[in-house]
């Protein structure tokens, strides 16, 4: 192969990759404003779908849902994450290996297994002591548990990026224990903490397994109402929603992009 | 000698410009890390109110880490430390009236140069406006009024140093301690900002503790220096003592002499080396002497000598090799008679006379309170 026709075809490749990547996405998005009742045939621009999406009372609620879930499984995450970052950079000169896997493992676990496992739990706890059923609750601390290993690897790899030396800067300079937190380390690590918080929340929204296994019946977020409404046929109205799920993630990326550029240059 | 140290901070404390300023003792600090390393052995140490003292050495000498529990960053594994005559061992860096500007600058990078500069006012809950008011007094001190407002990523390396010296001063601190500051810089600049450093000092009459490795800067800049090596101070003294009579092998090597030659025999004043038989201005104790290139006379072997009668050793050589310098010539020498192939340096200045060229025959001069003989190491002057 001659190295032009070899670029030629690494060009091609990336073209079809994107068309994976994006075509169905753009189909859904095209037909949510179909005037009729297909994904096949196009009858003519409307916000029909959107219209029932917005007097659909089930839909709204899962929505509120997904939002409630992902906002505060998110900030409990940040909170406890950081923590665990912070103190696996503190101690970073012990050997930590198990402790640094056990942390980490979520991330590689498959999703069925932790879906399976925390339904398994909560369910055993609920029998036991009358508490956590099925619910928003469940749901949260499952959230919680799946989202603190990538905020403690975000805020730990941000420590490990600066100059130790700033640590005894702030203490040379009369700043006490308090205010060394509050002074030097949460203003520098703010964009790795909203980056983790953007992070967490997109995981959440995401989610469809875990979510399944840990939900109670009034607590079906979006996903799970989606999966439901499938197995009744793809209706335009989910392509309504996944329309607006496309966007509001895009969203959320380009927030996080615009704070990761501005971290760039600080 | 605890003598200069006292004249030098009474020589200070006399100028108007005077602050306060406080002396540091060190006695039996022992530093002792995890696994067995010792980074100290028991150190002495007296440092007058508002001297200029260094501790010099190679890396991993120490003398950072001596640096550091001055701070009250690391916590000495034994022995006690005051500063300004009241015992701080215990005390933790923040309420130590001690700043450090460390080798990285160590800037923050999520503020200003002008909150870096306020940041430890801030910590110490200084107001507002007379944060103002010093942050603003201390920029125009060292002339970086106009950078006040910019980032601190768009310094020059040698205006981050500045900064870091001027968060540090803002302070007021009783002692500053500089880690290393220079380091980082170009030649040209360094020597620029180590007279801007000496003249603060002098200015202020602060006690500085500078930590350098480099022998020609520690001689620039200190009233006294300590010279360090595995953890062990060799010797304390002015830059002249350290220079012109190190006591020990390491100290001699370590300043940058090489004319260093072993004693193989010794009677009294005459000792015998590998470039013949020597007078000494004292019995000679040690295993090696010193002789510095500077103090040798080099004359043509038929003349009457540099000062003919006094007792001098003379011995005859021959230039093998020469090396112009412009302002002084150094002569590589080959002994003629007594000794055993070693190589004799002089560096004789420059000064219009007619030069030696190579394959002269000559005649070395050296006086015998010149042969400084080097004790064993670890001893201290």
């Amino acid at each position: 192969m001659t190295r032009r026709s070899f670029k030629r075809a690494l060009g091609i490749f990336w073209w079809v990759t994107l068309l994976f990547l994006y075509a169905p996405l753009l189909v859904v998005m095209f037909y949510s404003f179909n005037s009729i009742n297909s994904s096949a045939r196009w009858g003519g621009f409307s916000l029909r779908w959107y219209r029932q999406l917005a007097g659909n009372e089930v839909i709204i609620a899962a929505i509120g849902n997904t939002l409630v879930l992902a906002i505060v499984s998110s900030l409990i995450a940040v909170a406890i994450g950081a923590l665990t970052g912070y103190g696996l950079y503190r101690h970073r000169a012990r050997r930590l290996g198990l402790l640094i896997a056990l942390v980490y493992l979520p991330i590689v676990m498959p999703d069925i297994v932790f879906g399976i496992a925390d339904m398994t739990f909560f369910v055993g706890i609920n029998r036991l002591t009358g508490l956590l059923s099925p619910g928003l609750a469940t749901m949260v601390i499952a959230h919680v548990t799946f989202q603190i290993p990538f905020v403690a690897l975000l805020v730990y790899s941000r420590l490990v990026g600066l100059d130790a030396t700033l640590f005894d800067a702030a203490k040379d300079l009369y700043a006490s224990p308090a205010q060394r937190a509050l002074h030097f380390l949460l203003p520098t690590l703010r964009p790795a903490l909203l980056s983790a918080f953007f992070l967490s929340f997109t995981l959440s929204v995401d989610d469809f397994v875990i979510s399944f296994f840990t939900a109670g019946p009034e607590s079906a977020t979006l996903p799970i109402y989606i999966w439901g409404a499938i197995r009744r046929g793809v209706s335009p109205e989910i392509n309504a929603i996944a329309t607006l799920m496309i966007a509001a993630v895009a969203l959320v990326a380009v927030i996080s992009l615009a704070l990761g550029r501005h971290r760039g240059r600080a | 000698m605890p003598d200069t140290a006292t004249d030098v901070a009474a020589a200070r404390q006399q100028g108007d410009t005077a602050r306060r300023a406080s002396s540091i003792g060190l006695k039996g600090i022992r530093k002792e890390y995890p696994g067995g390393v010792v980074a100290l052995e028991s150190v002495d140490l007296q440092i007058g109110a508002g001297e200029f003292f260094t501790l010099l050495g190679p890396s991993g000498c120490g003398k950072t880490t001596l640096l550091r529990i001055l701070a009250g960053l690391d916590e000495p594994s034994a022995g006690s430390l005051t500063i300004g005559g009241v015992a701080v061992t215990e005390t933790p860096p923040h309420k130590r009236s001690v700043n450090t500007v460390f080798q990285s600058y160590a800037l923050f990078p999520h503020l200003s140069v002008r909150d870096n500069i306020a940041f430890g006012l801030k910590m110490r809950g200084v107001a507002g406006a007379e944060r103002d008011t010093r942050v603003k007094r201390i920029a125009d001190f060292i002339q970086l009024g106009e950078l006040v407002e910019r980032r601190v990523d768009q310094l020059s390396g040698g205006q981050r140093q500045r900064i870091a010296l001027a968060r540090a001063l803002v302070c007021e601190p009783d002692v500053l301690l500089l880690d290393e500051p220079l380091s980082a810089l170009d030649a040209g600049l360094r020597r620029k900002l180590q007279v801007e450093l000496l003249r603060t000092q002098q200015r202020l009459g602060m006690t500085f503790v500078f930590v350098t490795h480099d022998q020609e800067e520690a001689m620039v800049m200190s009233d006294r220096i300590a010279v360090l090596n595995d953890g062990v101070i060799q010797q304390i003294g002015t830059p002249q003592q350290v220079y012109e009579r190190p006591v020990n092998l390491f100290v001699a090597r370590f300043m940058g002499h090489d004319n260093i030659f072993a004693v193989s025999a010794r009677h009294e004043r005459r000792i015998t080396t590998p470039i013949g038989e020597l007078t000494g201005e004292r019995p000679c104790h040690g295993a090696h002497v010193l002789i510095r290139p500077e103090t040798i006379e080099l004359s043509a072997p038929e003349s009457e000598g540099v000062e003919p009668g006094k007792p001098l050793n003379r011995l005859f050589c021959r230039v093998e090799e020469r090396f112009y310098r412009g302002n002084n010539v150094e002569y590589r020498l080959a002994l003629e008679e007594g000794g055993t192939g070693a190589t004799l340096i002089a560096e004789i200045s420059n000064c219009g006379e007619r030069l030696f060229r190579v394959g002269d025959r000559v005649r070395a001069e050296i006086y015998p309170e010149d042969v400084v003989a080097l004790g064993d190491e670890g001893s201290t002057s």
